[in-house]
């Protein structure tokens, strides 16, 4: 078949060498009580006798407490949608908060927004369960101890009154604040003192991208991709899909570009060079791995062969041989030539000579103005780590009189960072009490962005606000009210705010001004400009977010004379290795250690939830006789700024740099000691917190400095096995559709689950062998018939679905201990495969749920018929039909039925308050499955419905709709050529279809390897 | 002759026993069937005067009915779209009234107890102004008609399709308190989707479907 490769797929290395994988031993409940089968059934008789006479009770009385005064607007079970702005991360995207019965229970994408278009990240996703934290500090607190804001605000007035009169140095430090109002607000709080200053870090910073452009541009600026318009992209360790600045609107801009589209079909390139296997790099057609000490020497020869072409000067006489293949470097320039203006390069490096290199070449391509914008920057990392390193010399010469903390944490996620405690007054505005909380002498709590008002301005001509959805006990207060108050003029957040925009935004808005939802004879308003500050504030409180004209920023031309090129790459010392940090999807640099949602969420690449470990390549570990979950200890070298040694379990991921260890930021906090009891307390239980009472280990003291950036990468670290032994909670051999090399029938050994194709795309008319059925065709569907249909080639597998779905239909949390188990409850799980030889691998992400069978194997299987299909294709679960034979999900060859075997803690009365009241909760003993988000069917009724994992994917790789309509994009999508079904040769007709895998590379070879 | 004592003793048992349990037995019910729920409210609202003899449309008060799943309590607010002006019986009102022209002096202002309930609730004090310094409180309904968690029950389906509220609630309009008359199971919904299938409703063709997942998910 031409244009399709055929190849092995594995999900882990034992799969691959047929060893048996690593879980852990099934125990039979009945056996610890010393009891036969017999026994037990017998006595477990009496029990449920004795049980249900004892239960017989009276109905309980219940009450229904109506509103005392009803809005009209307000339809008690009907949700409405607030625009709003997530700040789970700075990229600051759209959503919709969707309310039920006065509390928001779900975040959707805003779909008109212009920078997010409808997709929202896992993170966003599972921000709204921050907001019914329990352990979020409700009042304000003096050394440890509650208090009130009128004691607090006296307090602090007083301190910053002799701090004025004796003039001590005031700083304000923060994490990048995309809130346009905060910002100036801040600018307005230091210029009360002499000397005094904001500094802003990031805790995964970019701070080298601006500087370069410093040098280069002549303005500190972080430039605004446009993914959407790139047909060549070479990233360098920069994980854009992933966790790197704007990962929602970038991947919605970059699967624009990876979609196969016109004939002879095209789609943009994308060549990888990272460290460790990151989202991206599993999303490159071409990915090379590359120790981080030969960034910038690659980058040189790229730089090199482009300026040939360009006819511009630059000293490449002196390069060391390029560490990667020339004939790939000489492609890669090529390509990118060809694409000039719409090539891209970008680098997640902190070495301010490579971005400088990076900001040439995308100047040689003429991309400035195209492809990356810097007269119209983002504002989504703005740290400055020059000014971070001078704060912290202040503070360790104990020079700071008042240091002011906005929503970081510098004593967890900075290298040294508890000097923030030398500080003679230091007062956090943080939403909960993480490190630098505890050592404050002032926590003003800061209120969730779903309960105050706000603003953000992340990309410079895009502003959005958010607003309050709920008001819950306590007593929190918008740091923007906080620096009023101390400023001497208090005001609330919103009078804060319109002040702002009244003054700042409203004069800057655009003639053309969209209102979604109005049609083009709707409303005059729509694309003119609103004639005063209410209708525009008004338009923008309903839309989300408005266009306003960009404040362009003063740029130079660009400044050949900074280019310098890296001529050697860092050599690796002896037998030691380099720690790559990095954030990963879900916990990013640890502010959202708390979330036991992003916790249980299997990294998209390693699959391991509740911990983090050191990644080894597969050489690597076997240099070090090593294997998964072997204890190593981290050792920095003396003379290299050395912190403490950290012991983490191993994790052998192929497709990694040999002499490199990837390490996750974002664990081991403070935040994260509540998990203690998390998860079914069961005789059997073992702990998810690992030894140090936390989950995982903070790998930020690795973090080091250099040339006045703070780096990511630690060279010269030796790493040592500990003996010791600590399992981790992987989900990647876990519900697996291949079968067992052992058990395969001759032939079968290799099961076609995914399916790939190369360009030129030639995949062979679609045709659907349908076997002789055993069933009669009895059940025409002539209504509506549900399908989904799943866009491989588009999938980045960020998970954003997973926690959409968990958020949707109230997916339980089950701890570590039974994530080993393989009882993880996820109704979406995204298989992640490895194909090729050697260390090079290829990933494809697979998300796999509950398939809709027609033929359903589960139906025919439960003998209390609580499986059974619908009229319209559903294959429904009925809990309450359910007596928990498990049968179902053992003949369910896609393996994506959940069994709830406890119920799973519901206590907490506050974080019930995330629940759907639209979704039954499962109890203990029930079966459990995708459902197709039928209780969004049945809302809908009828209408445009979208499930929840659709409405979230960013790449929307996800289609649902009514395959019998011949106009749905679900049934034109399911008549494309690369359309396949997964395991169709069993003939059960799952409703859930697949299109291929497109790679942009050409048909000859098969590997990871040709070009 | 001692197996017959036993049985004569066995029987006698049967017999008392049949005679005490007669009266519970009247009342039996399947677990579950609140079928004849009568209960108690905290304020004494009447349906048939509401809605039987002022025939005040349901979704007057109801009006979640067509826009929602469901139907909805009123809110206390609404309650005094009337009764800021009718604060007792009609009849009460009106003796006064005499009473007042007969002693030559301006009606004094009559509040039943059961709209003294009422006013408490909303905070509002002897002129039905809101009083500073009362919360107003929601009214704690006594719920009649009560579903199973995991049964799901929209109202905006069957009241748009011309489903009578009577069918499932019973002749609300003549009951002082309100009762629950008919079972609520689950082969009593389903029988009706069926009839409805075949039959329609008012005339009309519907599709009541009797998947699983259209009352359960």
């Amino acid at each position: 078949m031409s244009g399709e490769s055929a190849r092995n797929y594995w999900k882990s290395l034992e799969e691959r060498d047929g060893q048996p994988g690593q879980t852990a031993e099934p125990t039979d409940p009945a056996r610890w009580a010393g009891l036969d089968r017999r026994d037990f059934l017998r006595a477990a008789g009496f029990l449920f006798a004795g049980t249900a006479l004892a239960g017989c009770q009276r109905t309980p009385t219940r009450f229904a407490l109506p509103l005392v005064d009803q809005a009209e607007e307000i339809i008690p079970g009907r949700a409405s949608y607030y625009a709003s702005t997530c700040c789970a991360c700075p990229a600051g995207c759209g959503v919709l908060a969707k309310c039920r019965d006065g509390r928001p229970i779900k975040l959707e994408g805003n779909p008109d927004h212009s920078l997010s278009g409808g997709g929202l990240c896992a993170v966003g996703q599972a921000s709204l369960l921050g907001l019914y934290d329990r352990l979020r500090p409700r009042q304000p607190l003096h050394d440890g101890r509650e208090t009130t804001w009128a004691v607090v605000d006296a307090d602090i007035r007083r301190r910053l009154d002799e701090i004025r009169r004796t003039g001590g140095a005031v700083r304000v430090l923060s994490n990048s604040i995309t809130s346009p109002t905060l910002r100036a607000s801040i600018q307005e709080f230091v210029r009360h003192f002499p000397g005094g200053r904001h500094v802003v870090y990031d805790p995964v910073s970019c701070s080298a991208i601006l500087d370069a452009h410093a040098r280069t541009h002549g303005a500190r600026a972080l430039p605004h991709y446009h993914f959407d318009r790139a047909a060549v992209i070479a990233g360098f360790d920069a994980d854009f899909l992933g966790t790197w600045i704007s990962p929602v609107e970038f991947t919605a801009g970059y699967r624009s570009g990876r979609v196969p589209q016109g004939t002879p079909p095209r789609m943009a390139w994308h060549v990888q060079f990272e460290a460790r296997l990151s989202l991206t790099g599993s999303k490159a057609d071409r990915r090379v791995r590359l120790a981080p000490g030969e960034i910038g020497l690659t980058l040189s020869h790229l730089a090199a062969r482009l300026a040939r072409r360009a006819g511009s000067a630059f000293p490449d006489d002196r390069l060391e041989d390029a560490p990667v293949p020339a004939a790939l470097l000489d492609q890669l320039a090529e390509r990118l030539w060809q694409a000039r203006p719409n090539g891209l390069v970008v680098c997640g490096s902190q070495d301010v000579a490579a971005q400088v290199l990076v900001n040439f070449i995308n100047h040689l391509l003429g991309a400035y103005g195209n492809t990356l914008d810097v007269e119209r920057p983002s504002w989504q990392r703005q740290g400055d780590d020059g000014q971070l390193r001078e704060l912290l010399r202040e503070l360790a010469e104990d020079r700071v009189a008042a240091l002011f903390l906005i929503d970081c944490n510098p004593a967890y996620d900075l290298p040294g960072g508890d000097a923030v405690r030398r500080a003679r007054l230091l007062v956090s505005c943080s939403e909960r009490l993480d490190e630098t909380a505890r050592l404050a002498h002032y926590v003003c709590p800061v209120p969730h962005y779903l309960e105050s008002w706000g603003d953000a301005e992340p990309v410079n001509g895009v502003v959005s606000l958010s607003q309050p959805t709920v008001r819950l006990p306590g007593d929190p207060r918008p740091a923007l009210a906080s620096l009023a108050t101390w400023m001497g003029h208090p005001a609330t957040a919103n009078a804060l705010v319109r002040e702002h925009w009244r003054r700042h935004l409203f004069p800057r808005q655009e003639t053309r001004m969209p209102l979604p939802g109005v049609g083009a004879g709707g409303q005059a308003a729509a694309g003119a400009p609103a004639r005063d500050f209410q209708a525009f504030w008004d338009q923008t409180l309903h839309n989300g977010y408005a266009r306003v004209r960009p404040d362009r920023i003063a740029v130079r031309p660009f400044d050949s004379a900074a280019v310098r090129p890296i001529t050697r790459a860092v050599p690796a010392e002896g037998d030691t290795f380099t720690v790559v940090l990095y954030p990963k999807v879900g916990l990013l640099d640890g502010r959202h250690a708390y979330n036991p949602w992003l916790q249980e969420l299997p990294d998209p690449i390693s699959k391991v939830t509740w911990d983090n470990y050191a990644c080894l390549s597969p050489t690597a570990a076997a240099r070090l006789n090593v294997r998964d979950g072997d204890v190593v200890r981290l050792e920095t070298t003396a003379g290299n700024g050395s912190s403490q040694p950290l012991e983490l379990p191993v994790l052998v991921q192929p497709g990694q740099h040999d002499q490199v260890v990837a390490v996750a930021l974002g664990y081991g906090s403070q935040l994260s000691a509540r998990f203690g009891e998390v998860g079914p307390a069961w005789l059997e239980g073992r702990p998810t917190l690992g030894p140090n009472g936390l989950v995982g280990v903070n790998a930020a003291p690795l973090l080091a400095w250099e040339d006045n950036t703070l780096r990511p990468i630690r060279p010269h670290v030796r790493v040592a096995a500990t003996g010791r032994h600590q399992p981790l909670a992987c989900t990647q051999s876990h519900h697996t559709i291949t079968v067992p090399q052992h058990l395969a029938p001759p032939g079968h050994e290799r099961r076609p689950v995914i399916r790939e194709f190369t360009l030129p795309l030639i995949a062979p008319p679609h045709h659907e062998e349908q076997a002789a059925d055993l069933w009669p065709e009895d059940h025409p569907m002539t209504g509506r018939r549900w399908a989904m249909v799943i866009d491989l080639s588009t999938c980045t597998g960020c998970s954003a679905c997973v926690m959409a779905c968990q958020a949707e239909n109230n997916v339980p949390v089950v701890g570590k201990d039974e994530v080993r188990r393989q009882r993880e409850m996820h109704w979406i799980r995204i298989d992640r495969y490895y194909s090729g030889a050697g260390d090079d691998v290829d990933v494809a992400h697979q998300p796999m749920l509950c398939q809709h069978c027609e033929n359903a194997p589960c139906e025919t299987v439960c003998p209390v018929l609580a499986t059974v299909h619908s009229a319209e294709g559903l294959n429904q679960q009925v809990y309450n039909r359910c007596v928990g034979t498990r049968y179902c999900a053992n003949n369910c060859p896609y393996k994506t039925r959940r069994f709830n075997w406890f119920n799973y803690p519901r206590e907490d009365a506050l974080h019930n308050l995330v629940l759907n009241p639209d979704v039954t909760v499962r109890s203990r003993g029930v079966m459990e499955k995708c459902s197709f988000c039928v209780q969004r069917i049945r809302e809908s009724r009828g209408a445009a419905v979208q499930t929840a994992c659709q409405q979230s994917c960013p790449a929307q790789a996800i289609v649902f709709g009514d395959a019998n309509d011949p106009t749905s994009r679900v049934a034109r999508l399911m008549s494309e050529p690369r359309r396949y079904q997964v395991l169709g040769e069993l003939n059960v007709r799952p409703s859930v279809s697949y299109l291929g895998l497109v790679r942009n590379r050409p048909a000859a070879g098969g590997g990871p390897h040709h070009e | 002759m001692r197996s017959r004592i036993t049985t004569i003793v066995l029987l006698v048992g049967l017999a008392f026993g049949t005679l005490a349990l007669v009266p519970r037995l009247r009342g039996y019910r399947a677990p579950g069937n609140q079928r004849g729920y009568e209960p108690v409210q905290p304020i004494a609202f009447s349906h048939r005067l509401h809605a039987g003899e002022l025939e005040i449309s349901c979704q007057y008060c109801h009006s979640g009915a067509e826009k929602s799943r469901h139907a909805g309590i009123p809110s206390s607010g609404l309650c005094l779209n009337c009764h800021r002006t009718v604060t007792a019986p009609l009849g009460v009102l009106r003796a006064e009234q005499e009473v007042a022209k007969q002693e030559n002096r301006p009606p004094r202002p009559v509040v039943s107890p059961e709209l003294k309930k009422l006013y408490d609730a909303l905070g509002l004090d002897d002129k039905l102004q809101p009083d500073p310094g009362r919360k107003p409180t929601p009214i704690p309904w006594v719920k009649i008609h009560n579903l199973p968690d995991h049964a799901s029950f929209d109202h905006r389906a069957h009241v748009l399709s011309g489903v009578a509220c009577q069918h499932c609630h019973g002749a609300v309009e003549t009951m002082e308190r309100a009762r629950q008359v008919e079972a609520l199971s689950m082969g009593w919904c389903v029988n009706c989707h069926r009839d409805s299938n075949r039959v329609g409703v008012i005339g009309k063709k519907v599709n009541a479907s009797t998947d699983c997942s259209t009352c359960h998910y």
